[in-house]
């Protein structure tokens, strides 16, 4: 695409950039507001790396594994044992 | 079965099943101190509720589902707190909206992706998770651990969308920028 270069230089800034990455993710972002990411993309590697960072972390987010090392300790489970009992009382 | 033997059983759970939803619950809530909280409250719900515990699915998913509900509570109350988190300039961008100097994202080098899914990351990531404020991270945990849909979100949080739509947004940048200091580029 042709693109003017008036337009070009009217750039994001890097603020509304990253605003635009977090969209492009939710799948918000409108065809102007793409273009205007490309734009900025080309030319800033700070939102370059952001971009490509983000993308990294919300691969592997969602991957959290659950932790089987977080336990409780036995006298944590033995109070919660005597709430329980205490509660039979009254 | 009489009510005071069923209640005894519930005791008994707490062997079996404590330990499961803790760590359910320490990757969700803000702090270890509060999934502990929230693990004997589940236990004392089932305790005063046995009766309406008719065996149809596992003492396992009856006991998951009270902590459930126990943890969107915990989410309702941080959102409801939340207006201080919506307004406010990000620390990360100057006035002219550019990224300030110390906060610009760095290099993580070539090999970050295969440096990720261990158990040091997830550790760090974990504290990086825990320093957000709490409705950040609420919404962060529905959608990437529980994997919920924006739409659900806002529904059970009671937000608006354009407000979750921030929450999310601050949530990743903030989580983004504390893993590159205390991972990447350590």
């Amino acid at each position: 695409m042709v693109y003017p270069l008036k337009k070009m230089v009217m750039m994001i800034s890097c603020k509304q950039a990253v605003d635009f990455i977090s969209k492009k993710e939710e799948g918000r972002l409108a065809l102007n507001q793409r273009i205007d990411l490309r734009g900025h993309l080309a030319i800033c590697h700070f939102c370059r790396a952001f971009d490509r960072q983000n993308r990294l972390l919300s691969s592997v987010f969602h991957k959290r594994p659950d932790s089987v090392d977080v336990t409780l300790k036995a006298e944590e489970k033995q109070a919660i044992i005597k709430i329980l009992e205490k509660a039979a009382d009254s | 079965m009489d009510l005071a033997k069923k209640q005894h059983n519930v005791t008994e759970w707490v062997a079996d099943f404590s330990d499961g939803l803790y760590a359910y619950a320490a990757q969700r809530v803000k702090d270890n101190h509060t999934a502990q909280d929230l693990v004997q409250e589940t236990f004392l719900a089932a305790w005063r509720n046995v009766d309406g515990y008719t065996g149809e699915a596992s003492v396992k998913t009856w006991l998951f589902t009270i902590l459930k509900n126990k943890i969107i509570d915990q989410y309702r109350k941080a959102s409801k707190r939340k207006t201080d988190s919506l307004d406010g300039d990000s620390p990360f961008f100057d006035e002219g909206d550019h990224w300030r100097d110390g906060f610009c994202p760095q290099d993580w080098g070539t090999n970050a992706a295969s440096r990720m899914e261990t158990k040091e990351f997830y550790a760090v990531f974990d504290g990086c998770k825990g320093k957000l404020k709490e409705v950040h991270s609420a919404v962060f945990t529905m959608k990437y651990l529980d994997g919920l849909e924006s739409k659900e979100i806002c529904k059970v949080l009671g937000l608006k969308s354009s407000n979750y739509w921030v929450l999310i947004h601050r949530a990743k940048v903030q989580l983004r920028a504390c893993l590159e200091m205390n991972w990447f580029t350590r």
